[in-house]
């Protein structure tokens, strides 16, 4: 493993999805350890950042570049690039009944674990390690039972995201507006599994409309998003200024602060 | 007619034994059967130029030396025609007591004139590969169980073809009143060959048969078949299908009901890539009263591949309190893969129960994309996602054995195709 000082790099990237540019020459470069939020205005590009950076289908780069751990992240499948230690927190995770959540863990832990050259988790094993991880996020253990997320609420969906991401252990983790649609118990929830998830090697880029969540999970940095790029970067103050001032200001100076970034 | 049909014709001229008068009957039918096109139903989707450029041609080598596929935990009689002869030092010479096999011109004059009295009685006229069957398949087997007879070993019918040649292969299986047997009906074929491999069933009463029939051979092979049974009073059948597609893989069954309370089920399942082609034509007779009938036909078509599937189920004014359902479930894995699917209910009686239903699903990409962002690949994915509804019929095949041995290669095929 490489022992770069930077975890990501992102570089002048742009991407299209159907032929629309969404992303125009975004950067930004994450240290280990470190947690950045990006804010910013609907359809300003903050899932489909997460959508370019795992490999979506149908999401095209067209340039730039994405250096994840020292390796190049979009010359990956996606499996791989979860294999490098990347997660995505999913804004809408995905319903899959008549797969049991319990079996898509342990097939996610397989695969990474295989792909270090681990040797393979025993069932047993792995069973009290995803009752554990259960407990952490306060879902009920007959969740590891049902299907993937069918029928679970918003809030139980993201609350299994964040299992899914206790159990991985990824160097970097992506949550797209895991706040959206959570009460304020499941908001501190989740802010408590991400904040005892919080170390050394590992990073984290917290998308989110609302500083709201930021109240809980302290970033180092605030970076706004508008068209595609980033126009302001700085510390968590940043957050409580946007939340007073909303993003009208972006409409009537677009590219005042884009050296920031 | 076709330069092939007539050639099918010639040779069959030239072979005269104890089928005589039933092969004479074939060969009239034949004489004035049309050759079929797009515009014939029968093979309205399953084009026969294939057979037509066939270069496949009888080949007398007693050299050639094939063996049945060999499964794990599993040992068989073992009927092995190797192409279209029957290699007799493949058979056990101690068979089970109640358990007679026999070739058709080894048989005494009396078993002689009750076999021929059965022959293409089961299979009806109406399949054109059938009569060509009829006339040409050489080793005609006869298998049959004695009356109360329960034979725990079972038998496997082995169609073997080595590249370029052309088999015909025929058995006739009885099962005596309140018999059990267990037929395995296979076909491994090299390229460029081409088989008819045709099995008929009688099915005493209270007799009961567990049948399955293997598929598995790719490429440039053209199979065309058919397994045709019936059914006399409480008797009872369990079938399993499955198949892959080769340039032109077609079956033919028919369930016939010919006696009350009787029980058929019927499980197919095909998995099909590339270009190739399978194509099942199922018929079910309910003739007489209260007999029961579930079907269930399950296919994945992925690429350039394209599955044909009618399903028939006719039933008779005098069947009443006949149950039957008939399902069809499809998986499509490309927009290039064609499905074909014809479920067709006749119904003469007014005191029935009947079901049809057929679907054509896609692949859903948002939770294949789900399970790659968790780490998992796309060919383990897929199958999570949509295994399942083959693995069903898998985990109901009666032969622990065979399910084990046959489950790893479908799931394998799936595993390896692409979404499109």
């Amino acid at each position: 493993m490489s022992n770069t000082e930077t975890l990501l790099s992102i570089k002048e990237l742009h991407a299209s999805v159907e032929e629309k540019q969404i992303i125009k020459g975004l950067n930004l470069e994450i240290k280990p350890g470190e947690v950045h939020a990006i804010m910013g205005p609907n359809g300003a590009g903050k899932s489909t950042m997460g959508y370019v950076l795992s490999g979506r289908d149908g999401y095209n780069v067209e340039s730039g570049s994405v250096i994840l751990d020292g390796e190049d992240l979009l010359e990956m499948e996606t499996e791989d690039r979860a294999r490098a230690g990347l997660f995505l927190a999913f804004q809408y995770p995905v319903e899959i009944p008549g797969v049991s959540n319990l079996e898509f863990l342990k097939a996610s832990v397989d695969a990474q674990r295989e792909a270090r050259g681990e040797d393979a988790i025993t069932s047993a094993d792995f069973l009290k390690e995803a009752k554990a991880a259960c407990k952490q996020v306060n879902l009920p253990v007959s969740f590891l039972k049902r299907g993937v997320n069918e029928g679970f609420s918003g809030g139980e969906k993201k609350r299994n995201e964040l299992m899914q991401m206790l159990l991985l252990k990824p160097k970097l983790c992506i949550l797209d507006e895991t706040d959206s649609g959570l009460d304020i118990d499941a908001l501190q929830v989740v802010a408590e599994g991400v904040n005892s998830q919080r170390s050394a090697d590992r990073s984290f880029i917290v998308v989110t409309h609302y500083q709201r969540l930021l109240d809980y999970i302290k970033p180092d940095f605030v970076h706004v998003l508008s068209e595609g790029k980033i126009v302001k970067s700085g510390d968590a103050s940043l957050a409580h200024e946007l939340e007073a001032q909303g993003y009208a200001w972006l409409q009537t100076a677009p590219a005042e602060d884009e050296l920031e970034g | 007619m076709s330069e092939w049909l007539e050639s099918a014709i010639t040779r069959a001229q030239s072979i005269n034994d104890w089928l005589a008068p039933k092969r004479a009957n074939a060969l009239e039918l034949l004489s004035t059967t049309k050759w079929p096109t797009r515009k014939t139903e029968a093979w309205r989707y399953t084009p026969l130029r294939v057979v037509e450029r066939t270069k496949a041609k009888s080949i007398d080598d007693a050299a050639i030396r094939l063996l049945p596929v060999a499964i794990e935990n599993f040992s068989a009689i073992e009927l092995a025609f190797v192409n279209g002869k029957l290699d007799e030092s493949q058979l056990t010479n101690a068979l089970p007591k109640g358990l007679s096999i026999s070739l058709g011109q080894n048989l005494s004059d009396s078993e002689k004139a009750q076999a021929l009295s059965a022959f293409s009685t089961t299979k009806p006229d109406r399949h054109l590969f059938g009569l060509v069957n009829d006339v040409l398949a050489q080793d005609v087997v006869i298998i049959t169980v004695e009356a109360g007879a329960e034979i725990s070993e079972p038998v496997r019918i082995s169609s073997l073809l080595s590249q370029g040649a052309e088999s015909h292969t025929r058995v006739q299986v009885s099962l005596g009143e309140g018999s059990r047997l267990s037929v395995i009906e296979d076909i491994q074929a090299q390229g460029e060959s081409l088989s008819t491999a045709f099995v008929e069933y009688n099915i005493a009463a209270k007799a009961h048969l567990e049948h399955y029939r293997f598929a598995l051979q790719t490429g440039t092979n053209v199979s065309i078949g058919g397994s045709h049974f019936s059914l006399k009073d409480h008797a009872k059948m369990h079938s399993t299908i499955v198949s892959f597609g080769s340039d032109l893989s077609r079956l033919d069954t028919d369930i016939i009901h010919a006696g009350e309370f009787a029980d058929a089920k019927l499980n197919a399942m095909h998995l099909l890539d590339g270009k190739e082609l399978f194509d099942l034509h199922a018929t079910v007779e309910h003739a007489m009263p209260n007999g029961t009938t579930e079907e269930n036909v399950r296919g994945i078509v992925a690429d350039r591949a394209r599955s044909v599937f009618n399903g028939r189920i006719h039933i008779h004014r005098d069947a009443q309190k006949t149950l039957a359902e008939l399902n069809n479930r499809n998986l499509l894995m490309s927009n290039t893969a064609e499905i074909n699917t014809k479920p067709e209910l006749e119904i003469y009686a007014d005191d029935v129960r009947c079901a049809h239903g057929a679907t054509v699903a896609e692949i859903d990409k948002q939770a294949l994309y789900y399970l790659q962002t968790r780490g998992v690949s796309r060919s383990k994915a897929q199958v999570m996602l949509n295994f399942g509804f083959i693995n069903e019929l898998i985990d109901l095949m009666p032969n622990a054995a065979l399910a084990e041995w046959v489950r790893p290669i479908i799931r394998e095929r799936f595993a390896q195709m692409e979404v499109k």
